[in-house]
């Protein structure tokens, strides 16, 4: 692991300040010099145990840290990705270039987000010669996206970027989304200035109005207008300090963001304009081996598809809006994937002391690894018998499994749920 | 590339298989006492041990784990990581291997089913799946755990590691027992994180009903599903078709394909299965009608939706009627429990005031 990114935990080392600490400090310049070596601590054994436990007990804080009460998240998004195209892309600061960093890390992020947000969409626009650029229309289908910036010849960058263009090209191609729908635009910039035709100002005020949630990567340093927009549209904004940084700010935003309270005003009974019934259709899978015919998508000849229920026409993959007759075309898988969001394995209880492990229960029940016969003083959060109970089925989990199955499996393997 | 290198056998990884085993005693009992085709589970066991120790000999590097599922409980059985429990006489004309895997499975087994057990709760399918999945993770994360910080341990089982280090690990499911329409969700979560984590899953129904369940869980981790026929060939079914040779392997052989796998989903209201359904966008409940308020989170729908949406209904009858001509699936893909006013604690439809 690189010192820098122990850097970064050092900074967030405690949640609750970390709100404190950025809005004191808020540029790495005025920040005391930090040796983030030094805050790796060999413990007596000479072993890095004792820092690796506190880097797990934040994990698990923040988990615990996750609000209780009820919040809703959206489900359905739809997402305009802007890429900075400008000359400042071809710095060298990152390797190989921020323009080609940019590129692998967007491909990873379209893809991370279509597995997260699978009934999203994604549209991707681009920043060149003081133009927006439409470089991928709004699309269900990782496949398209991804498609659509995989030239790289195509993308090479030059000019001065516009952020008013973009994003004007951006909310244009998202106004006639439904209100369900959430509109996020996500920006990626490397420049340190922007060429406007008029009042990026003027802009901003009408993303307030049409709920637009902006939020902006920046590779290079904090531009006021940046932070502004993020912050009067509720985005996040982010200044990659690094390669591995940068990663992480983007990949931040893949989580279906929290729905802002519009109901708290109209209040309780009334109806709820963020809410809406839509009318989707499951389609039926051609199987492999069945006859050729053209798609409606991008009329070739295939043999495997799916059947539009409603006007029976051919798509190649789902989901997606059906060409012909625009039902949005969905499989149940996809609507499943959404679910954990909706039901979560309820976080587990850390194992305080000796007297509570029950007789006959040697090994995690999850992976069978014995646990530690012995305990061991622990941070707080962390069981020092490193057992983790889950509270449906007091079964005791290992702290592996115990972050396998929140953040990956969403499934309790003690009682299935 | 790496396909080809596979092909090669050059590489000194094995490949980790994880068997789940539904033991529900009364499917069983159904199974041997079945007409056509009677299968018992002495006669099981003996074949699915001979598949096993098939799997140990192909590679000496390939490892196994053992997973059952009882009505209400499930438990790991057998792995090849565990160290011996005690050690077994050395009978010449056995390989020890196969000796050890063949009297700790047999010996769990029956001391499993003579335990006294809830014959009224359902196979645990879930917890054994789940289980299943965390041991080839934990594998692969004991051989990382060296040389990488623990907060990496989300990237890394999400795919990210080193390719060559993570054997093709999949997971067998020999399941007897119909889909549990309340296990969906689960099922569902545990079916993505393994394809997200590469893992295959194939299914073998041997007994029962075709599942859905597992028919998606195939198709979603590119993993074969095969209904079991001839019962009494079990052994055939799993050597010679297509679950001892590790995924790589399979693209080269001819594997048994999904012809039709069911996409359609079950609305909550009738639990009809629909091609054409309204959905509510704070929880995705599936309705088979425009209804004006969501039975499960309670949110209500503007009335100039419910009237768009009324026009826009196809004309020829209601969606249900129209599937009854179809064939219908054997179970709905779709169904959670019924809502209960409990709603989940902090996902993301909560009450809204």
């Amino acid at each position: 692991m690189p010192p820098k990114d122990i850097d970064d935990m050092d900074v967030d080392s405690d949640d609750s300040d970390i709100s404190i600490e950025l809005g004191n400090q808020a540029y790495t310049w005025e920040a005391s010099f930090t040796r983030s070596w030094e805050t790796v601590q060999e413990d007596e054994a000479g072993t890095l145990q004792t820092a690796v436990e506190d880097l797990m007990a934040r994990g698990r804080r923040r988990r615990l840290l996750a609000p209780a009460s009820a919040i809703r998240r959206t489900i359905i998004r739809h997402l305009m990705l802007i890429l900075d195209l400008s000359s400042a892309m071809m710095d060298r600061d990152m390797r190989p270039t921020r323009f080609d960093l940019m590129l692998q890390y967007a491909r990873e992020f379209i893809t991370e987000w279509f597995d997260q947000n699978p009934l999203g969409q994604i549209g991707i626009v681009g920043m060149r010669s003081g133009l927006g650029e439409r470089i991928g229309e709004m699309s269900g289908n990782p496949q398209e996206v991804l498609k659509s910036i995989s030239d790289r010849i195509k993308l090479e960058p030059s000019g001065e970027p516009s952020l008013q263009n973009a994003i004007e090209m951006a909310c244009g191609s998202m106004s006639h989304l439904p209100t369900h729908s959430s509109r996020e635009i996500l920006i990626i910039f490397g420049s340190l200035t922007t060429c406007d035709p008029g009042n990026i100002h003027e802009t901003l005020e009408s993303c307030v109005k049409s709920k637009v949630r902006i939020s902006v990567v920046a590779l290079a340093a904090e531009m006021k207008i940046c932070r502004e927009l993020c912050d009067k549209t509720g985005g996040q904004f982010g200044v990659a300090m690094n390669e591995g940084h940068f990663k992480d700010l983007l990949f931040e935003l893949v989580p279906p963001p929290a729905q802002r309270a519009i109901t708290r005003i109209t209040g309780a009974g009334s109806t709820n304009p963020a809410a809406d019934l839509m009318m989707m259709g499951f389609p039926t899978r051609l199987p492999d081996a069945s006859p050729p015919s053209l798609c409606v998508c991008h009329s070739e000849m295939k043999s495997q598809g799916f059947l539009c229920p409603r006007c029976l026409s051919k798509v190649c993959d789902v989901p997606t809006d059906c060409d012909i007759c625009g039902l949005m075309i969905v499989s149940s898988p996809h609507l499943a994937r959404s679910y954990h969001h909706l039901f979560p394995v309820k976080p587990y209880d850390a194992v305080q002391s000796e007297f509570e492990i029950p007789e006959g229960s040697s090994a995690c029940h999850a992976c069978a690894r014995p646990f530690p016969l012995k305990a061991t003083p622990a941070k707080e959060g962390l069981s020092p018998v490193g057992r983790y109970r889950c509270p449906d089925c007091h079964n005791d989990f290992c702290s592996e499994c115990d972050i396998f199955v929140h953040d990956v499996v969403h499934c309790c393997p003690g009682c299935g749920k | 590339m790496r396909h080809s290198r596979h092909l090669s056998m050059d590489t000194h990884f094995g490949s980790h298989l994880s068997v789940v085993l539904d033991l529900s005693p009364a499917q069983w009992h159904r199974a041997a006492t079945d007409r056509d085709s009677p299968l018992a589970v002495s006669v099981f066991v003996s074949q699915l041990l001979a598949f096993l120790n098939a799997h140990i000999a192909l590679k000496h590097e390939n490892t196994l784990a053992v997973f059952a599922a009882l009505p209400g409980k499930s438990v790991m059985l057998y792995a090849s990581s565990d160290p011996p429990a005690h050690p077994t006489p050395v009978d010449p004309n056995s390989y020890p291997p196969f000796r050890r895997l063949d009297d700790t499975v047999t010996a769990r087994i029956a001391a499993l089913l003579a335990a006294d057990l809830d014959p009224a709760q359902p196979s645990a399918l879930v917890g054994a799946l789940t289980k299943a999945l965390c041991c080839p993770c934990s594998l692969s994360l004991l051989r990382l755990s060296s040389h990488s910080p623990p907060t990496d341990i989300n990237r890394l089982s999400l795919g990210q590691a080193p390719k060559d280090e993570v054997s093709d690990p999949r997971i067998l499911v020999l399941s007897v027992s119909p889909d549990l329409a309340t296990s969906y969700i689960p099922i569902m979560n545990s079916i993505f994180s393994a394809q997200k984590l590469k893992i295959t899953i194939d299914a073998c129904q041997i007994f029962g009903p075709d599942t859905v369940f597992l028919q998606q869980a195939a198709h979603l981790t590119g993993g074969s599903y095969l209904y079991l026929d001839r019962r009494d060939a079990l052994l055939q079914y799993l050597i010679q078709m297509s679950f001892l040779p590790p995924p790589p392997i399979r693209k080269v052989l001819a594997v048994p394909t999904q012809d039709r796998i069911d996409f359609r989903a079950a609305c909550f209201c009738h639990k009809n299965i629909v091609d054409i359904g309204f959905v509510c966008s704070v929880c995705l409940s599936i309705f088979c009608q425009p209804v004006p308020v969501c039975s499960t989170c309670r949110t209500k729908f503007p009335i100039k939706t419910l009237q768009r949406l009324n026009a826009a209904r196809p004309p020829s009858g209601s969606p249900a009627t129209s599937n009854s001509a179809r064939p219908s699936p054997v179970s709905t893909p779709l169904s959670r429990p019924a809502p209960n006013g409990n709603l989940p604690t902090n996902g993301s439809n909560g009450p809204k005031h």
